[in-house]
């Protein structure tokens, strides 16, 4: 799968657990938002409450009609704030206790209007007591009198009083009281007592509205606490369902995250220790890399760079190979040329002295023949043929010399390697004839034409079939065979079946001077100059060799050479 | 009279008096010329049919005659002697490769047989043969 994917596909997870508490946390928090309603209301009708209370209080004392209205109307806003929110104070407190809820609300309305009423009766009362008095006062008189003002004194403090023990005195004083208008008297009597039962009445009344009023207060508490109650709860749940989305945005996300990380860090390891192996030239293991698509495409292209790198490194080792060789056979050009520059010098300043020699020996033997015959004549004569010898040995040395100084240049052109043997062959013929040699040519006609410097190389020819013809004894065999290598080089071989070379001699072969074939014969050059040539065209020279069998050289010839400009210097 | 005229163009002394000597001994007028700056009036004089001309001479340039030679007297015939290959090669690369060089040391009769061979043209003949 791929990474892409398995982030989305994480990354979606994770989202859908953290917003399902918080769906929840926001579903609790729009029922809170509607619950608050029924508190506030509820609230009103605490605060109703209270100031009912209060309002109560200030009737109680002033029992005024202002004061009343304003209790009945808070009575009515009290049922109004009930009514509001009946069906959530049902669910809080439950029918039955809403039923007396609503009973007593209903009998401290009641209770609330009988005492208004009975206020009014008492101050009608009150009154008559007062005018009934003052009528009694105005016809007693003496101890009567006396007596009487004592009694208005009991009649103030029962209104102040308004207990039993007041009403007992007033009474035991009125009894003192004879011979006033028997009426008055009576009636001013009677008014007390129902002053006193009005107050008895009113004493009643306070209490059952005390009574209900503390059952309203009960009540709407438990409403409010109740509402306060639920609202904590659905708080309670918002906030654990919050804290649940917290806990699920850490933890899931933390465990997400690790997981992902795992899945991206495993390949990374693996791909790192790939990378460090590889640094290290360790190309022997691929690497496999398990999980995500793009890790393992991108496996599939490190293994694919690591292969590349492999090449690359391992041309680089067979440039660096070639590298060496080639200034091995740089050096080795360089030590040729300087050593055809001295050879070439060398060679310049003897030929005038041996050119004076030999015109010298020359003209000796001019005179010589001559002459007329002398004691020592023939002697002379032989010396004189003595250093001419000598002078045509040295002439072919400093030749060879010059040659091999002139070789260090090359010309480079396409050239048919057949007909160059071929060429070659034609040059040596009477020398093969002289040796009755037999020579058998071995051409491959398909042979592709070369870039090289024809008349070096047919230079090298001549210098390997001369000394394969110098090799083999009379009517022996010289092959010469040319083929196809590889791709870029091709392959001339010249077998004789001549004496072959000795191993300790095979060493020494190629090095200048080094010659079997006597001071007069071979100069020993042939093979040095032929070598170097070769070395020059980028090709190279091998031989094989057993005494009494014969010998073989190879050669490897480039298709085309891979010169530097300081090899053709 | 009808000897083949050589005037040998060599600073070495030696070597020019012993060859002119030994041609002489062939039949060949021959003559020598040390100083190589002498050599133009002295072919205006003896009008020699053959140069022998050494390319290393002191002073003046051995190449420098034979243009000179080349341009004054068209139908004298030069060859030269040279013991160095590559003056013959920078000859070569001069592209006056139809001028015949011979290879000091030399054998007399390689030296003759290429006179006799470019006089030939000329309606000379030698014919002249020591042992
Ligand atoms: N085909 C061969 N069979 C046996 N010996 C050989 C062969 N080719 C070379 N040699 C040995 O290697 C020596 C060196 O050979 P090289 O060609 O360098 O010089 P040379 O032939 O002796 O002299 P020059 O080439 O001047 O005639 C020879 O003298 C000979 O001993
Ligand atoms: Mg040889």
């Amino acid at each position: 799968m791929k990474i892409r994917r398995k982030l989305l596909i994480a990354f979606s997870i994770y989202m859908i657990l953290a917003l399902i508490p918080a769906v929840f946390a926001y579903r609790e928090l729009s029922t809170l938002r509607k619950r608050l309603k029924p508190v506030e209301a509820a609230s009103d009708i605490t605060s109703s409450y209270l100031e009912l209370r209060k309002n109560e209080k200030t009737f109680l004392l002033l029992k005024d009609r202002d004061t009343l209205q304003l209790l009945k109307k808070q009575i009515g806003m009290l049922k109004g704030g009930l009514d509001d929110i009946e069906s959530e104070v049902l669910r809080e407190i439950g029918a039955v206790n809403y039923a007396s809820l609503r009973e007593a609300i209903t009998a401290y309305e009641t209770g609330t209007l009988k005492l208004a009423e009975n206020f009014n009766t008492e101050q009608l009362t009150i009154n008559k007591l007062t005018d009934l008095g003052r009528r009694i006062e105005k016809v007693l008189d003496g101890s009567e009198l006396q007596t009487f003002l004592v009694l208005r004194r009991h009649e103030k403090n029962l209104m102040i009083q308004r207990d039993s023990s007041s009403m007992d005195v007033f009474r035991q004083t009125s009894a003192l009281i004879k011979s006033s208008p028997e009426a008055d008297l009576a009636a001013y009597r009677t008014s007390a007592e129902k002053l006193f039962s009005l107050y008895q009445d009113e004493k009643q009344l306070e209490n059952e509205i005390r009574n209900s009023a503390s059952i309203i207060q009960t009540y709407t508490e438990s409403i409010l606490q109740g509402e306060r109650q639920d609202i904590d709860a659905l708080l309670k749940i918002s906030m654990n369902l919050l804290l649940a989305s917290l806990v699920i945005v850490i933890v899931i996300g933390a465990l997400i995250n690790a997981r992902l990380a795992a899945t991206i860090a495993a390949p990374i390891r693996e791909i790192r220790k790939f990378a460090e192996r590889v640094a290290g030239g360790d190309f022997s293991k691929t690497l496999e890399v398990k999980g995500s698509q793009e890790f393992i495409s991108l496996a599939d292209a490190l293994n694919l760079m690591a292969v590349k790198l492999k090449d690359t490194v391992s041309s680089l080792e067979l440039a660096i190979q070639n590298l060496h060789d080639k200034q091995g056979q740089l050096v080795e050009a360089e030590k040729l040329a300087s050593l055809g520059r001295i050879a070439a010098g060398v060679a310049h300043e003897i030929n005038n002295p041996l050119a004076i020699i030999n015109e010298k020996a020359g003209l000796m033997q001019d005179l010589l023949a001559i002459s007329s015959d002398f004691e020592q004549k023939k002697s002379i004569t032989a010396q004189i043929e003595g250093i001419t010898g000598s002078v045509n040995r040295c002439r072919t040395i400093t030749h060879r010399l010059l040659g091999f100084a002139r070789r260090m240049d090359i010309t480079i052109e396409p050239m048919n390697l057949n007909e160059a043997i071929r060429e070659t062959i034609a040059f040596l013929k009477t020398d093969i004839l002289t040796k009755a040699a037999r020579l058998d040519l071995n051409l491959a006609e398909d042979l592709p034409e070369i870039r090289s410097d024809k008349i070096q190389l047919e230079q090298v020819f001549l210098n390997l079939i001369k000394n394969a013809v110098d090799a083999v004894a009379a009517g022996g065999e010289i092959t010469i065979t040319t083929s196809r290598k590889d791709e870029g080089a091709v392959q001339v071989f010249i077998s004789d079946n001549g004496s072959g070379i000795p191993k300790d001699k095979l060493n020494h072969i190629f090095e200048p001077f080094f010659t079997t074939k006597g001071r007069d014969k071979g100069t020993g050059l042939g093979l040095f100059v032929s070598h170097a040539i070769v070395r020059k065209l980028g090709s190279r020279i091998q031989v094989q060799s057993e005494v009494g069998k014969g010998t073989t050289f190879t050669l490897d010839i480039p298709i085309k050479p891979t010169l530097s400009k300081e090899m053709t210097a | 009279m009808n000897k083949i005229k050589v005037l040998i163009v060599d600073d070495e002394h030696d070597f020019a008096a012993t060859l002119a000597e030994r041609l002489c001994l062939r039949s060949y007028d021959a003559r020598i010329v040390v100083n190589a700056c002498e050599t133009l009036s002295l072919i205006d004089k003896i009008k020699p049919d053959v140069v022998l001309l050494d390319l290393n001479l002191q002073g003046i340039s051995g190449i420098e005659i034979l243009m000179t030679l080349k341009n004054v007297s068209p139908e004298v015939e030069v060859i030269l002697l040279t013991g160095h290959m590559d003056i013959a090669r920078s000859i070569e690369g001069l592209r006056l490769d139809s001028f015949h060089y011979i290879f000091k040391p030399f054998d007399i009769r390689e030296l003759t047989e290429k006179i006799d061979a470019v006089t030939a043209k000329h309606g000379r003949k030698q014919g002249n043969e020591h042992a």
